[in-house]
Protein backbone atom coordinates (compact mmCIF):
# COMPACT_ATOMS: atom_id res chain seq x y z
CA UNK A 1 0.00 0.00 0.00
CA UNK A 2 1.55 2.55 1.36
CA UNK A 3 5.24 2.93 0.73
CA UNK A 4 5.21 6.50 2.91
CA UNK A 5 8.40 7.18 5.02
CA UNK A 6 7.24 7.47 8.68
CA UNK A 7 6.96 10.76 10.21
CA UNK A 8 6.07 11.67 13.34
CA UNK A 9 5.33 15.72 13.80
CA UNK A 10 4.47 18.00 16.66
CA UNK A 11 2.14 21.04 16.09
CA UNK A 12 2.41 22.93 19.18
CA UNK A 13 -0.67 25.25 17.91
CA UNK A 14 -3.03 22.59 17.70
CA UNK A 15 -1.27 20.18 20.22
CA UNK A 16 -1.48 17.48 17.78
CA UNK A 17 1.16 14.91 17.38
CA UNK A 18 0.80 13.22 14.19
CA UNK A 19 1.82 10.05 12.92
CA UNK A 20 2.34 8.98 9.38
CA UNK A 21 3.60 6.60 6.80
CA UNK A 22 4.65 2.80 7.98
CA UNK A 23 6.50 2.29 10.91
CA UNK A 24 7.70 -1.62 11.45
CA UNK A 25 10.98 -1.35 13.22
CA UNK A 26 13.08 -4.05 14.62
CA UNK A 27 13.33 -2.77 17.99
CA UNK A 28 12.73 0.46 19.81
CA UNK A 29 15.97 1.91 18.91
CA UNK A 30 15.21 2.65 15.92
CA UNK A 31 12.21 5.09 16.44
CA UNK A 32 14.33 6.32 19.56
CA UNK A 33 14.05 9.89 18.07
CA UNK A 34 10.41 9.90 17.20
CA UNK A 35 9.84 8.54 21.08
CA UNK A 36 11.46 11.30 22.45
CA UNK A 37 9.76 13.89 20.28
CA UNK A 38 6.46 12.24 21.47
CA UNK A 39 8.12 12.83 25.19
CA UNK A 40 8.59 16.52 24.89
CA UNK A 41 5.35 17.05 23.06
CA UNK A 42 3.76 15.63 26.13
CA UNK A 43 5.68 17.52 28.28
CA UNK A 44 4.68 20.54 26.59
CA UNK A 45 0.90 20.08 25.87
CA UNK A 46 -1.78 21.65 28.57
CA UNK A 47 -5.32 19.84 28.65
CA UNK A 48 -5.73 17.62 25.95
CA UNK A 49 -2.93 16.29 23.48
CA UNK A 50 -4.41 14.87 20.44
CA UNK A 51 -2.88 12.17 18.77
CA UNK A 52 -3.38 11.70 14.85
CA UNK A 53 -2.80 8.41 13.36
CA UNK A 54 -5.31 8.86 10.68
CA UNK A 55 -2.71 8.69 8.21
CA UNK A 56 -0.67 5.47 10.02
CA UNK A 57 -0.82 3.18 7.19
CA UNK A 58 1.17 0.33 9.10
CA UNK A 59 2.29 0.14 12.52
CA UNK A 60 3.94 -2.86 14.07
CA UNK A 61 3.68 -4.08 17.38
CA UNK A 62 7.23 -3.11 18.21
CA UNK A 63 6.18 0.63 17.44
CA UNK A 64 2.64 0.30 18.71
CA UNK A 65 3.82 -0.94 22.45
CA UNK A 66 6.65 1.53 22.50
CA UNK A 67 4.56 4.46 21.88
CA UNK A 68 1.59 3.43 23.71
CA UNK A 69 4.24 3.13 26.83
CA UNK A 70 4.75 6.54 26.58
CA UNK A 71 1.04 7.61 26.86
CA UNK A 72 0.29 5.27 29.81
CA UNK A 73 3.26 6.31 31.35
CA UNK A 74 2.04 9.84 31.14
CA UNK A 75 -1.28 8.83 32.37
CA UNK A 76 0.04 7.97 35.60
CA UNK A 77 2.23 10.94 36.35
CA UNK A 78 0.08 13.46 35.05
CA UNK A 79 -3.09 13.66 35.95
CA UNK A 80 -3.79 17.48 34.37
CA UNK A 81 -3.48 15.88 30.86
CA UNK A 82 -5.92 13.93 28.58
CA UNK A 83 -5.64 11.89 24.95
CA UNK A 84 -7.84 12.08 22.03
CA UNK A 85 -6.43 9.66 19.61
CA UNK A 86 -7.98 10.31 16.28
CA UNK A 87 -7.83 7.34 14.40
CA UNK A 88 -9.43 6.89 10.69
CA UNK A 89 -12.48 5.11 9.85
CA UNK A 90 -10.21 4.17 6.73
CA UNK A 91 -7.28 2.59 8.09
CA UNK A 92 -9.82 -0.24 10.01
CA UNK A 93 -6.56 -1.97 12.29
CA UNK A 94 -5.92 1.01 13.78
CA UNK A 95 -9.42 1.89 15.39
CA UNK A 96 -9.39 -1.90 16.30
CA UNK A 97 -5.51 -1.76 17.97
CA UNK A 98 -5.75 1.75 19.47
CA UNK A 99 -9.06 1.62 21.60
CA UNK A 100 -7.95 -0.75 23.81
CA UNK A 101 -5.67 2.15 25.35
CA UNK A 102 -9.04 3.78 26.49
CA UNK A 103 -9.87 0.63 28.19
CA UNK A 104 -6.57 0.85 30.28
CA UNK A 105 -6.42 4.63 31.22
CA UNK A 106 -9.87 6.96 31.51
CA UNK A 107 -7.78 10.06 30.54
CA UNK A 108 -7.25 8.33 26.61
CA UNK A 109 -10.51 8.41 24.15
CA UNK A 110 -10.03 6.87 21.02
CA UNK A 111 -12.57 8.82 18.19
CA UNK A 112 -12.92 7.79 14.96
CA UNK A 113 -12.55 10.64 12.25
CA UNK A 114 -15.25 10.49 10.07
CA UNK A 115 -18.05 12.24 8.33
CA UNK A 116 -18.29 15.38 9.68
CA UNK A 117 -14.62 16.11 8.79
CA UNK A 118 -15.29 19.11 7.22
CA UNK A 119 -18.67 21.03 6.49
CA UNK A 120 -20.65 20.46 3.41
CA UNK A 121 -19.95 16.25 3.93
CA UNK A 122 -23.17 15.19 5.17
CA UNK A 123 -24.79 16.79 1.86
CA UNK A 124 -22.06 15.49 -0.65
CA UNK A 125 -22.77 12.05 0.74
CA UNK A 126 -26.48 11.41 1.10
CA UNK A 127 -28.59 9.04 -1.09
CA UNK A 128 -30.19 11.13 -2.39
CA UNK A 129 -27.66 12.43 -4.56
CA UNK A 130 -27.24 8.94 -6.05
CA UNK A 131 -29.84 10.07 -9.18
CA UNK A 132 -28.39 13.83 -9.78
CA UNK A 133 -25.03 11.97 -10.55
CA UNK A 134 -26.49 9.30 -12.76
CA UNK A 135 -28.06 11.84 -15.48
CA UNK A 136 -25.22 14.66 -14.42
CA UNK A 137 -22.61 11.44 -15.65
CA UNK A 138 -24.71 10.38 -18.22
CA UNK A 139 -24.70 14.22 -19.65
CA UNK A 140 -21.51 15.43 -19.62
CA UNK A 141 -19.71 12.27 -20.82
CA UNK A 142 -21.05 13.25 -24.29
CA UNK A 143 -18.51 15.85 -23.86
CA UNK A 144 -15.62 14.34 -21.36
CA UNK A 145 -15.20 11.26 -23.72
CA UNK A 146 -14.10 13.87 -26.84
CA UNK A 147 -11.84 16.08 -24.91
CA UNK A 148 -10.59 13.25 -22.36
CA UNK A 149 -7.17 12.31 -24.81
CA UNK A 150 -6.09 15.48 -24.77
CA UNK A 151 -5.75 15.47 -20.81
CA UNK A 152 -3.99 11.73 -20.85
CA UNK A 153 -6.27 9.43 -21.63
CA UNK A 154 -5.52 6.39 -22.91
CA UNK A 155 -5.60 3.10 -23.38
CA UNK A 156 -3.15 1.03 -21.32
CA UNK A 157 -2.70 3.24 -18.93
CA UNK A 158 -2.88 3.20 -14.87
CA UNK A 159 -5.30 5.68 -13.77
CA UNK A 160 -7.45 6.46 -10.44
CA UNK A 161 -11.18 8.55 -10.17
CA UNK A 162 -10.82 10.49 -6.93
CA UNK A 163 -14.04 11.08 -5.16
CA UNK A 164 -15.32 8.65 -8.09
CA UNK A 165 -19.04 8.35 -6.65
CA UNK A 166 -21.33 5.91 -7.95
CA UNK A 167 -18.68 5.20 -10.44
CA UNK A 168 -20.45 5.14 -13.76
CA UNK A 169 -17.78 7.29 -14.66
CA UNK A 170 -14.86 4.84 -14.08
CA UNK A 171 -17.43 2.03 -16.01
CA UNK A 172 -17.38 4.23 -18.98
CA UNK A 173 -13.57 5.14 -19.33
CA UNK A 174 -13.15 1.20 -18.95
CA UNK A 175 -15.04 0.67 -21.96
CA UNK A 176 -14.32 3.36 -23.91
CA UNK A 177 -10.46 4.09 -23.56
CA UNK A 178 -9.61 0.32 -22.01
CA UNK A 179 -7.00 1.46 -19.23
CA UNK A 180 -4.97 -1.04 -17.56
CA UNK A 181 -5.63 -0.30 -13.93
CA UNK A 182 -8.49 1.91 -12.15
CA UNK A 183 -8.61 2.59 -8.86
CA UNK A 184 -11.97 4.51 -8.16
CA UNK A 185 -12.29 5.51 -4.88
CA UNK A 186 -15.14 7.73 -2.11
CA UNK A 187 -15.84 8.55 1.03
CA UNK A 188 -19.72 7.04 0.70
CA UNK A 189 -20.12 3.88 1.19
CA UNK A 190 -23.54 4.52 0.21
CA UNK A 191 -22.67 5.26 -3.49
CA UNK A 192 -19.79 3.07 -3.53
CA UNK A 193 -21.77 -0.26 -2.74
CA UNK A 194 -24.05 1.19 -5.87
CA UNK A 195 -21.26 1.40 -7.38
CA UNK A 196 -20.13 -2.07 -7.02
CA UNK A 197 -23.12 -3.65 -7.63
CA UNK A 198 -24.06 -2.12 -10.88
CA UNK A 199 -20.13 -2.97 -11.76
CA UNK A 200 -21.21 -6.77 -11.13
CA UNK A 201 -24.22 -6.80 -13.51
CA UNK A 202 -22.14 -5.67 -15.93
CA UNK A 203 -19.91 -8.44 -15.07
CA UNK A 204 -17.22 -5.65 -14.50
CA UNK A 205 -14.88 -7.43 -12.23
CA UNK A 206 -11.36 -5.24 -12.48
CA UNK A 207 -12.55 -2.04 -11.27
CA UNK A 208 -10.67 -1.63 -7.52
CA UNK A 209 -13.61 0.82 -5.50
CA UNK A 210 -11.98 1.55 -2.62
CA UNK A 211 -13.24 3.49 0.45
CA UNK A 212 -11.23 6.16 1.72
CA UNK A 213 -10.68 9.90 2.45
CA UNK A 214 -9.46 11.83 -0.50
CA UNK A 215 -7.51 14.30 1.33
CA UNK A 216 -5.68 11.54 3.49
CA UNK A 217 -5.41 8.48 0.77
CA UNK A 218 -3.69 5.57 1.14
CA UNK A 219 -2.19 5.06 -2.09
CA UNK A 220 1.31 4.97 -2.95
CA UNK A 221 2.75 7.49 -4.47
CA UNK A 222 4.18 8.00 -7.98
CA UNK A 223 2.03 5.55 -9.30
CA UNK A 224 -1.06 6.79 -11.60
CA UNK A 225 -0.32 7.65 -15.28
CA UNK A 226 -3.74 10.04 -14.66
CA UNK A 227 -5.55 10.97 -11.92
CA UNK A 228 -9.25 12.67 -12.49
CA UNK A 229 -10.81 13.99 -9.82
CA UNK A 230 -14.77 15.39 -11.08
CA UNK A 231 -16.95 18.02 -9.81
CA UNK A 232 -14.98 17.25 -6.05
CA UNK A 233 -12.52 20.30 -5.84
CA UNK A 234 -15.31 22.34 -5.45
CA UNK A 235 -17.29 20.75 -2.64
CA UNK A 236 -13.99 20.59 -0.02
CA UNK A 237 -13.21 23.66 1.89
CA UNK A 238 -9.46 23.33 1.03
CA UNK A 239 -9.14 22.33 -1.92
CA UNK A 240 -5.38 22.72 -2.23
CA UNK A 241 -5.02 20.05 0.05
CA UNK A 242 -7.19 17.66 -2.32
CA UNK A 243 -5.09 18.42 -5.12
CA UNK A 244 -1.63 18.04 -3.08
CA UNK A 245 -2.77 14.45 -2.58
CA UNK A 246 -3.61 14.01 -6.19
CA UNK A 247 -0.45 15.60 -7.10
CA UNK A 248 1.51 12.76 -4.84
CA UNK A 249 -0.40 9.85 -5.91
CA UNK A 250 0.11 11.00 -10.00
CA UNK A 251 3.48 9.76 -11.61
CA UNK A 252 5.89 12.45 -12.74
CA UNK A 253 4.87 12.78 -16.47
CA UNK A 254 1.68 12.13 -15.67
CA UNK A 255 -1.28 14.24 -15.28
CA UNK A 256 -4.18 14.98 -13.37
CA UNK A 257 -7.06 16.03 -14.79
CA UNK A 258 -10.40 17.81 -12.72
CA UNK A 259 -13.71 19.54 -13.79
CA UNK A 260 -15.58 22.35 -11.71
CA UNK A 261 -18.16 24.68 -11.93
CA UNK A 262 -19.13 27.94 -11.84
CA UNK A 263 -22.73 27.66 -10.59
CA UNK A 264 -24.07 30.94 -11.02
CA UNK A 265 -23.01 30.67 -15.20
CA UNK A 266 -25.57 28.50 -15.62
CA UNK A 267 -28.51 29.95 -17.99
CA UNK A 268 -31.83 29.62 -19.40
CA UNK A 269 -34.40 31.76 -22.26
CA UNK A 270 -37.01 32.27 -21.59
CA UNK A 271 -37.04 33.75 -17.96
CA UNK A 272 -33.11 34.15 -17.85
CA UNK A 273 -33.32 36.88 -15.28
CA UNK A 274 -34.80 34.48 -12.68
CA UNK A 275 -32.83 31.38 -13.30
CA UNK A 276 -29.73 34.02 -13.05
CA UNK A 277 -31.08 34.70 -9.35
CA UNK A 278 -31.30 31.41 -8.19
CA UNK A 279 -27.90 30.47 -9.50
CA UNK A 280 -26.29 33.06 -7.75
CA UNK A 281 -28.13 32.24 -5.07
CA UNK A 282 -26.60 28.82 -5.19
CA UNK A 283 -23.17 30.14 -5.22
CA UNK A 284 -23.51 31.45 -2.27
CA UNK A 285 -25.70 28.95 -0.49
CA UNK A 286 -22.77 26.62 -0.98
CA UNK A 287 -20.05 29.31 0.05
CA UNK A 288 -22.03 29.08 3.54
CA UNK A 289 -20.95 25.63 3.44
CA UNK A 290 -17.99 26.30 2.58
CA UNK A 291 -17.69 24.67 -0.61
CA UNK A 292 -16.94 26.98 -3.54
CA UNK A 293 -18.89 25.87 -6.76
CA UNK A 294 -17.69 29.09 -8.26
CA UNK A 295 -14.22 27.30 -8.58
CA UNK A 296 -14.14 26.24 -12.17
CA UNK A 297 -12.56 29.09 -13.84
CA UNK A 298 -10.11 29.35 -10.82
CA UNK A 299 -8.63 25.77 -12.08
CA UNK A 300 -5.74 26.90 -13.69
CA UNK A 301 -4.92 28.82 -10.63
CA UNK A 302 -5.35 26.29 -8.31
CA UNK A 303 -3.02 23.74 -10.63
CA UNK A 304 -0.44 26.48 -11.20
CA UNK A 305 0.13 26.78 -7.44
CA UNK A 306 -0.06 23.12 -6.92
CA UNK A 307 2.91 22.33 -9.01
CA UNK A 308 1.45 21.33 -12.04
CA UNK A 309 3.46 22.52 -15.74
CA UNK A 310 1.66 22.14 -18.91
CA UNK A 311 -1.94 23.62 -17.86
CA UNK A 312 -5.08 23.02 -20.35
CA UNK A 313 -7.70 24.09 -19.52
CA UNK A 314 -11.19 24.24 -21.40
CA UNK A 315 -14.60 24.49 -20.99
CA UNK A 316 -17.82 22.97 -22.28
CA UNK A 317 -21.77 23.26 -21.86
CA UNK A 318 -23.89 20.57 -21.05
CA UNK A 319 -27.14 21.99 -22.62
CA UNK A 320 -30.90 20.73 -23.27
CA UNK A 321 -29.77 20.04 -26.78
CA UNK A 322 -27.41 17.30 -25.39
CA UNK A 323 -30.15 14.35 -26.25
CA UNK A 324 -33.24 14.10 -24.41
CA UNK A 325 -33.82 17.58 -23.09
CA UNK A 326 -35.89 15.27 -19.73
CA UNK A 327 -32.58 14.64 -18.93
CA UNK A 328 -31.43 18.06 -18.07
CA UNK A 329 -34.69 18.73 -16.41
CA UNK A 330 -34.25 15.98 -14.46
CA UNK A 331 -30.75 17.36 -12.98
CA UNK A 332 -32.31 20.51 -12.12
CA UNK A 333 -35.02 18.97 -10.46
CA UNK A 334 -32.45 16.96 -8.37
CA UNK A 335 -30.69 20.05 -7.34
CA UNK A 336 -33.70 21.71 -6.31
CA UNK A 337 -34.44 19.07 -3.96
CA UNK A 338 -31.42 18.97 -2.53
CA UNK A 339 -30.50 22.54 -2.74
CA UNK A 340 -33.60 24.13 -1.73
CA UNK A 341 -35.26 21.21 -0.28
CA UNK A 342 -32.54 20.41 2.53
CA UNK A 343 -29.63 22.66 1.97
CA UNK A 344 -31.41 26.50 2.05
CA UNK A 345 -33.87 24.90 4.75
CA UNK A 346 -30.74 23.68 7.06
CA UNK A 347 -29.05 27.37 6.45
CA UNK A 348 -32.54 28.36 8.11
CA UNK A 349 -34.03 30.21 4.97
CA UNK A 350 -37.27 32.08 5.75
CA UNK A 351 -39.96 30.37 3.16
CA UNK A 352 -40.37 33.41 1.04
CA UNK A 353 -36.69 32.77 -0.06
CA UNK A 354 -37.08 29.62 -0.41
CA UNK A 355 -39.86 29.85 -2.99
CA UNK A 356 -38.25 32.16 -4.56
CA UNK A 357 -35.01 30.09 -4.89
CA UNK A 358 -36.69 27.42 -5.76
CA UNK A 359 -38.57 29.01 -8.68
CA UNK A 360 -35.65 30.12 -10.62
CA UNK A 361 -35.06 25.76 -10.73
CA UNK A 362 -37.95 25.54 -12.17
CA UNK A 363 -37.75 28.70 -14.60
CA UNK A 364 -34.64 26.50 -15.72
CA UNK A 365 -36.55 23.17 -16.32
CA UNK A 366 -39.24 25.53 -18.33
CA UNK A 367 -36.13 26.87 -20.48
CA UNK A 368 -35.32 23.30 -21.09
CA UNK A 369 -38.27 21.47 -22.04
CA UNK A 370 -39.44 24.96 -24.02
CA UNK A 371 -39.59 24.04 -27.52
CA UNK A 372 -37.51 26.89 -28.75
CA UNK A 373 -36.04 26.84 -25.45
CA UNK A 374 -32.08 26.83 -24.31
CA UNK A 375 -30.90 25.76 -20.75
CA UNK A 376 -26.85 25.49 -20.16
CA UNK A 377 -24.60 24.35 -17.30
CA UNK A 378 -21.53 25.21 -18.52
CA UNK A 379 -18.38 22.77 -16.59
CA UNK A 380 -14.39 23.61 -16.60
CA UNK A 381 -12.08 20.66 -17.35
CA UNK A 382 -8.62 21.24 -16.69
CA UNK A 383 -5.24 18.87 -16.25
CA UNK A 384 -1.70 19.61 -15.47
CA UNK A 385 1.30 17.38 -15.74
CA UNK A 386 3.33 16.98 -12.75
CA UNK A 387 6.74 17.59 -13.34
CA UNK A 388 9.31 15.10 -14.14
CA UNK B 1 -6.13 -39.82 14.36
CA UNK B 2 -7.84 -37.60 17.12
CA UNK B 3 -7.11 -34.32 14.88
CA UNK B 4 -10.28 -35.81 12.24
CA UNK B 5 -12.56 -35.91 15.46
CA UNK B 6 -11.96 -32.38 16.53
CA UNK B 7 -12.26 -31.01 12.44
CA UNK B 8 -14.86 -32.87 11.15
CA UNK B 9 -15.54 -30.36 8.46
CA UNK B 10 -12.83 -28.89 7.24
CA UNK B 11 -13.86 -26.12 4.44
CA UNK B 12 -11.76 -26.64 1.35
CA UNK B 13 -9.02 -23.68 0.93
CA UNK B 14 -7.77 -22.67 -2.56
CA UNK B 15 -4.13 -22.09 -2.88
CA UNK B 16 -3.53 -18.70 -4.16
CA UNK B 17 -0.13 -17.62 -3.42
CA UNK B 18 3.31 -19.12 -1.73
CA UNK B 19 6.88 -18.52 -1.18
CA UNK B 20 10.25 -20.46 0.28
CA UNK B 21 13.06 -18.89 0.90
CA UNK B 22 16.65 -19.95 2.64
CA UNK B 23 16.20 -19.21 6.05
CA UNK B 24 19.77 -17.86 6.32
CA UNK B 25 18.71 -15.32 3.22
CA UNK B 26 15.39 -14.45 5.14
CA UNK B 27 17.35 -13.74 8.47
CA UNK B 28 19.84 -11.42 6.39
CA UNK B 29 17.39 -8.72 6.61
CA UNK B 30 14.48 -7.07 8.43
CA UNK B 31 13.00 -5.66 5.92
CA UNK B 32 11.85 -9.09 4.22
CA UNK B 33 9.22 -9.05 6.55
CA UNK B 34 7.98 -5.40 5.14
CA UNK B 35 8.58 -6.35 1.81
CA UNK B 36 7.51 -9.66 1.46
CA UNK B 37 4.11 -8.89 3.58
CA UNK B 38 3.27 -5.31 1.44
CA UNK B 39 3.94 -7.61 -1.92
CA UNK B 40 2.16 -10.76 -0.88
CA UNK B 41 -0.80 -8.65 0.54
CA UNK B 42 -1.09 -6.67 -2.86
CA UNK B 43 -1.39 -9.55 -5.09
CA UNK B 44 -3.96 -11.57 -3.05
CA UNK B 45 -5.86 -8.75 -2.61
CA UNK B 46 -6.47 -7.67 -6.16
CA UNK B 47 -9.84 -9.30 -6.37
CA UNK B 48 -11.33 -8.75 -2.83
CA UNK B 49 -14.12 -5.98 -2.54
CA UNK B 50 -12.03 -3.52 -1.27
CA UNK B 51 -8.42 -4.20 -2.54
CA UNK B 52 -6.85 -1.71 -1.27
CA UNK B 53 -8.41 -1.29 2.60
CA UNK B 54 -7.83 -5.43 2.39
CA UNK B 55 -4.32 -5.26 1.68
CA UNK B 56 -3.60 -3.00 4.05
CA UNK B 57 -5.45 -5.12 6.79
CA UNK B 58 -3.97 -8.49 5.60
CA UNK B 59 -0.25 -7.01 5.00
CA UNK B 60 -0.40 -5.75 8.75
CA UNK B 61 -1.15 -9.11 9.94
CA UNK B 62 0.75 -10.99 7.36
CA UNK B 63 4.09 -8.94 8.97
CA UNK B 64 3.07 -10.14 12.41
CA UNK B 65 3.56 -13.54 11.64
CA UNK B 66 7.20 -12.99 9.31
CA UNK B 67 8.33 -10.80 12.41
CA UNK B 68 7.62 -13.84 14.54
CA UNK B 69 9.36 -15.98 12.67
CA UNK B 70 12.11 -13.64 12.12
CA UNK B 71 12.55 -13.42 15.70
CA UNK B 72 11.82 -16.65 16.46
CA UNK B 73 13.39 -18.82 13.14
CA UNK B 74 16.60 -21.25 13.13
CA UNK B 75 19.21 -19.91 10.44
CA UNK B 76 19.43 -23.81 9.30
CA UNK B 77 16.29 -24.69 7.29
CA UNK B 78 13.47 -23.16 4.83
CA UNK B 79 10.90 -20.76 5.74
CA UNK B 80 7.72 -21.08 4.21
CA UNK B 81 4.41 -18.72 3.87
CA UNK B 82 1.31 -20.10 1.61
CA UNK B 83 -1.66 -18.48 1.70
CA UNK B 84 -5.21 -19.92 0.72
CA UNK B 85 -8.61 -18.42 0.40
CA UNK B 86 -12.45 -20.15 1.55
CA UNK B 87 -14.75 -17.63 1.39
CA UNK B 88 -14.18 -14.19 2.94
CA UNK B 89 -11.29 -15.37 5.00
CA UNK B 90 -7.29 -16.25 4.07
CA UNK B 91 -5.79 -18.76 5.73
CA UNK B 92 -1.44 -17.95 6.18
CA UNK B 93 0.70 -21.02 6.74
CA UNK B 94 4.07 -20.07 8.02
CA UNK B 95 6.50 -22.98 8.53
CA UNK B 96 9.98 -22.13 9.64
CA UNK B 97 12.53 -24.11 11.78
CA UNK B 98 12.22 -22.81 15.66
CA UNK B 99 14.96 -23.82 18.20
CA UNK B 100 13.45 -27.34 20.53
CA UNK B 101 13.17 -25.03 23.59
CA UNK B 102 11.24 -22.26 21.57
CA UNK B 103 8.61 -24.93 20.70
CA UNK B 104 6.95 -25.71 23.90
CA UNK B 105 6.66 -21.78 24.12
CA UNK B 106 5.30 -21.57 20.84
CA UNK B 107 2.81 -24.42 21.75
CA UNK B 108 1.12 -22.02 25.12
CA UNK B 109 1.09 -18.79 23.19
CA UNK B 110 -1.06 -20.51 20.75
CA UNK B 111 -2.87 -22.08 23.47
CA UNK B 112 -3.42 -18.45 25.27
CA UNK B 113 -4.90 -16.85 22.27
CA UNK B 114 -8.13 -19.24 22.66
CA UNK B 115 -8.11 -18.45 26.55
CA UNK B 116 -11.18 -17.19 28.19
CA UNK B 117 -8.73 -14.51 29.17
CA UNK B 118 -6.99 -14.06 26.23
CA UNK B 119 -8.30 -9.91 26.20
CA UNK B 120 -7.01 -9.43 30.18
CA UNK B 121 -3.66 -10.66 29.17
CA UNK B 122 -3.70 -8.63 26.11
CA UNK B 123 -4.46 -5.53 28.14
CA UNK B 124 -2.01 -6.24 31.04
CA UNK B 125 0.96 -6.55 28.29
CA UNK B 126 -0.08 -3.50 26.87
CA UNK B 127 -0.22 -1.74 29.79
CA UNK B 128 2.68 -3.10 31.60
CA UNK B 129 5.80 -4.63 29.18
CA UNK B 130 8.30 -2.66 27.97
CA UNK B 131 8.23 -4.73 24.55
CA UNK B 132 6.04 -6.77 23.27
CA UNK B 133 6.37 -10.59 23.63
CA UNK B 134 5.97 -13.38 20.96
CA UNK B 135 2.96 -13.67 22.80
CA UNK B 136 1.51 -10.29 22.39
CA UNK B 137 1.79 -10.73 18.77
CA UNK B 138 -0.46 -13.95 18.47
CA UNK B 139 -2.80 -12.42 21.08
CA UNK B 140 -3.17 -8.94 19.02
CA UNK B 141 -3.72 -11.43 15.96
CA UNK B 142 -6.71 -12.98 17.98
CA UNK B 143 -7.76 -9.78 19.16
CA UNK B 144 -7.97 -7.39 16.49
CA UNK B 145 -7.94 -9.39 13.47
CA UNK B 146 -10.35 -11.84 14.71
CA UNK B 147 -7.76 -14.90 13.91
CA UNK B 148 -7.98 -18.51 14.19
CA UNK B 149 -4.83 -19.58 15.45
CA UNK B 150 -3.05 -23.22 15.40
CA UNK B 151 0.11 -24.89 15.17
CA UNK B 152 1.12 -28.08 13.53
CA UNK B 153 4.33 -29.57 14.12
CA UNK B 154 4.77 -32.99 11.81
CA UNK B 155 8.19 -32.00 10.57
CA UNK B 156 10.57 -31.45 13.03
CA UNK B 157 12.58 -28.75 13.83
CA UNK B 158 10.04 -26.74 11.62
CA UNK B 159 7.01 -25.19 13.11
CA UNK B 160 3.93 -24.33 10.79
CA UNK B 161 1.25 -21.38 12.43
CA UNK B 162 -1.72 -21.37 11.22
CA UNK B 163 -4.08 -18.63 10.82
CA UNK B 164 -7.38 -18.01 9.62
CA UNK B 165 -8.12 -14.47 8.95
CA UNK B 166 -11.82 -13.06 8.34
CA UNK B 167 -10.75 -9.71 6.90
CA UNK B 168 -12.84 -9.68 4.35
CA UNK B 169 -15.89 -9.66 6.55
CA UNK B 170 -14.38 -7.10 9.00
CA UNK B 171 -13.00 -4.57 6.09
CA UNK B 172 -16.33 -4.34 3.86
C1 LIG C 1 -20.29 16.01 -6.38
S1 LIG C 1 -19.86 14.35 -6.13
C2 LIG C 1 -19.00 13.91 -7.61
C3 LIG C 1 -18.99 12.45 -7.86
C4 LIG C 1 -18.42 11.97 -9.20
N1 LIG C 1 -17.04 12.35 -9.41
C5 LIG C 1 -19.28 12.45 -10.34
O1 LIG C 1 -18.88 13.38 -11.02
O2 LIG C 1 -20.37 11.91 -10.50
C6 LIG C 1 -18.65 14.42 -4.90
C7 LIG C 1 -18.20 13.07 -4.38
O3 LIG C 1 -17.15 13.27 -3.47
C8 LIG C 1 -17.26 12.30 -2.47
N2 LIG C 1 -16.50 12.72 -1.31
C9 LIG C 1 -16.79 13.69 -0.43
N3 LIG C 1 -15.83 13.80 0.49
C10 LIG C 1 -14.91 12.87 0.20
C11 LIG C 1 -13.69 12.51 0.80
N4 LIG C 1 -13.24 13.11 1.88
N5 LIG C 1 -12.99 11.52 0.24
C12 LIG C 1 -13.45 10.88 -0.86
N6 LIG C 1 -14.59 11.20 -1.46
C13 LIG C 1 -15.32 12.19 -0.94
C14 LIG C 1 -18.73 12.21 -2.22
O4 LIG C 1 -19.08 11.02 -1.57
C15 LIG C 1 -19.27 12.31 -3.63
O5 LIG C 1 -19.42 11.04 -4.20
Amino acid sequence: MLAAPFQAEFDANSQEFSFAGVVRPRSVDEIAHSISMFRNAIEEARGVLYINVKRLAQMNNTAFHAFSRVVLDACRTRSDIRFVVVTSSVVGWTERMFRHLGKIEPQITVEVYDSKFYPGQAFVEDTSFIPILRTQTKMTWRHERKILPRHGMRPGITMADICCGIGDFAVLVRKEFQPARIVALDHSKASLAYARDVASNFGISDIEYSYGDASEMLLEDNQFDLVTCRHSLQIFNQPDLLLKELYRICKPGGRVYITNEKNSHCLGEPRAQSIQWTYNEVARLFAHFEMDVELGPKSRRYLADAGFDDILVESFMVTNQDGDPQDFADIITAWENVYAGEMAVKRGDPPEFIKRFRQGFRDHIFAALHPKGYAGWPIWAASGRKPL
Amino acid sequence: MNAAHRQPAEPKFEPLLQFEMEMGTFLSDWHHCDQLSTYMARMISHNRTDPLRHSNFFSSALNELLEVSFRGGSPEGRIGCAVYRHGPKERVKISFPCPAGQRQFFREAVARTHGNDAYARYLDALSTDLAPSREVVLLDLAINFDAEIRLEEQDPPSITIVVDLPLEGIVS
